[in-house]
């Protein structure tokens, strides 16, 4: 296993040297605490426009908060944090978020949480337009005869698909998905997981992804690059870009060696990580019991 | 059929247990099983129950050994006096409901649009709250002899406590709702942009709706108790004031006719909120 290292492993320092460019993501050494606990410690990262970036990590390593700090739903405790060269210090229509819960307004038809959205994003339409591009937007994600119904007569999958054509229809730059597909089946979540990337692909100018996930082999299917994060607190522990050449098809991919190589590495260096804070955990307990 | 055999292995004598023999009995013919009478009376309760009562109605009203027979008239009696004063009980209810309808009215309105306010913007949350907890659980009715006093007619002052009764439920459960909006739909308003009036009436007062709701069935109980009550001091009309009448002239099939209808028209009230409800709360699972 040690030997297969050298051969596939891809691990890059992908960091910014310095902030040059005011084209992206940025996130320098930012640090979140929770009532003094700090979540996230020291984070650093560049996300370029048109890039999609998987974050992935054990549950409550922070990635959640650390995509809504992204989004400006939280406020950073320290560092700083900006796309295009100006900080975020709050939500914005640029960024739009996919929710693992779907967040549509179950009170609404489908249609009309994307004619909400429209309102607020294109304020200068008129209502008959918002119609038209809430429903091409459906249609896009299949949901064309479903424009009218509300959420609780349509599968996670089929509201997933829904919340996902209202960020598409947004119009946003960035999205930010946190662990969209989670509580969906494998077959509704290679399905939205080929749709987000035709739609990521498609667009122009691309749009820059950030997608929270816990699954490895999904961060190696979507991702350019892959940043892992390891818990107690929340910090990136490994970042590594993805070799394999686009349009990735799944079962090739599984096939390869190379990608199941990848995936035992990225385990083993997560497996690494809990041992080390495990260690690290045991020596401070120590000590405690000496005082 | 694995399952069977798992159970039967438990009792000690290896026969099959009666559970499962019943099991089986219905899965063939489920005949044998509903032959017995008694689980016919399964979801009936509630009329049979009903039944009792009347008959207890008409065995203590026609017992002639007990004194007080006289308080209870018999069930036909009664049902008689309440055909015969149903154009009189009519037009009480006209007038009640004139005094009800927008008292309880506007208390929903006040409530809902206060509650929204206090349960989601923080200061003025933390301005009213010591005022609610010190005014919200005054018992309304101890306000109607001073609102009979302070305003200039009886109609006003019976609105005015309605209005009392009917606001705090619908007001408090109104705040919590809002306060308690899930995260969810916070973090995805803000995303949107949402804010102000748009934010409350879109996105907050679908939200709170079930707890609004709950508020109101609470607000509308109120109501006809204020309202009743009210009636019982000093009204020329009304279904509070029917009661009153005939108890002074011990015309006690009428009074009892009267409690009757009341009743039905708090139950028929209450069923018309439900129906509105459930078609305001359609989206929910």
């Amino acid at each position: 296993m040690a030997g297969a290292v050298t051969v596939t492993m891809n691990f890059t320092d992908t960091r910014p040297t310095n902030s040059i460019s005011d084209s992206g993501l940025k996130v320098e050494s930012l640090r979140f605490a929770y009532n003094g606990t700090p979540v996230l410690l020291d984070i650093n990262l560049a996300v370029a426009e048109g890039e999609f970036v998987c974050l992935l990590g054990p549950s409550g390593c922070g990635k959640t908060t650390f995509l809504r700090l992204l989004a400006g739903l939280e406020t950073l405790s320290s560092g700083y944090l900006s796309w295009k060269g100006r900080p975020i210090t709050g939500p914005s229509l640029e960024r739009s978020v996919v929710f693992q819960d779907y967040s549509l307004f179950p009170w609404m038809s489908l249609v009309n949480n994307i004619t909400l959205a429209l309102a607020k994003s294109h304020p200068e339409t008129d209502k008959k337009w918002r119609l038209n591009l809430a429903e091409e937007f459906l249609e896009k994600v299949g949901l064309a005869d479903a424009a009218r119904k509300h959420p609780f007569e349509l599968s996670g999958g089929m509201q997933q698909r829904g919340a996902i054509a209202r960020t598409l229809a947004l119009g946003s730059p960035v999205m930010l998905m946190d662990e969209p597909f989670g509580a969906l089946d494998p077959v509704n979540r290679a399905r939205l997981q080929d749709l987000v990337l035709d739609v990521w692909a498609n667009a122009t100018p691309r749009k820059t992804v950030v997608f929270v996930t816990h699954d490895i082999e999904e961060s190696l299917f979507l991702a350019d690059r892959v940043v892992m994060l390891g818990s107690s607190p929340g910090r990136v522990i490994q970042e590594l870009r993805v070799p394999f050449a686009r349009p990735r098809s799944r079962r090739t991919l599984a096939g390869s060696r190379e990608f199941q190589t990848l995936r035992e590495e990225i385990a083993e260096r997560f497996r690494q990580d809990t041992l080390q804070r495990i260690e690290a955990e045991s020596v401070v307990s120590g000590d405690a019991e000496g005082i | 059929m694995k399952a069977l055999m798992a159970e039967s292995k438990i009792t000690p004598s290896g026969s099959f247990p009666l559970a499962a023999r019943l099991r089986v009995e219905t899965a063939v013919k489920p005949a044998v099983v509903r032959r017995d009478s008694w689980l016919r009376l399964r979801g009936r309760e509630g009329v049979l129950f009903l039944l009792g009562i009347a008959l207890l109605w008409q065995f203590v009203s026609s017992s002639i050994h007990f004194k007080g027979a006289y308080l209870f008239p018999s069930p036909a009696v009664t049902l008689k006096a309440l055909w015969g004063s149903l154009p009189e009980l009519l037009k009480g209810t006209v007038s009640s409901l004139l005094v009800l309808v927008p008292g309880y009215a506007l208390a929903v309105a006040a409530g809902i649009v206060w509650g929204l306010l206090v349960g989601t913007i923080p200061w003025v949350g933390r301005m009213f709250s010591p005022f609610a907890r010190l005014a919200s659980p005054v018992p309304p009715t101890i306000y109607i002899p001073y609102a009979i006093a302070l305003l200039p007619t009886f109609r006003t002052a019976a609105g005015f406590v309605v209005f009392v009764g009917a606001f705090w439920p619908v007001f408090l459960n109104t705040a919590s709702g809002a306060a308690s909006l899930p995260q969810r739909y916070r973090d995805n308003a803000r995303i949107l942009g949402l804010r102000g009036t748009e934010y409350l009436w879109r996105i907050v007062f679908p939200a709170s709706l079930p707890h609004i709701f709950s508020g109101m069935s609470v607000g509308l109980v109120f109501s006809f108790i204020m309202l009743t009550v009210a009636e019982l001091f000093g009204a020329s009309a009304g279904l509070g004031r029917f009661v009153q009448l005939y108890a002074d002239y011990a015309d006690y099939p009428r009074m009892v006719a009267g409690i009757l209808y009341t009743g039905l028209v708090v139950l028929l009230a209450m069923e018309l909120l439900e129906k509105v409800k459930r078609r305001a709360l359609f989206w929910m699972k």
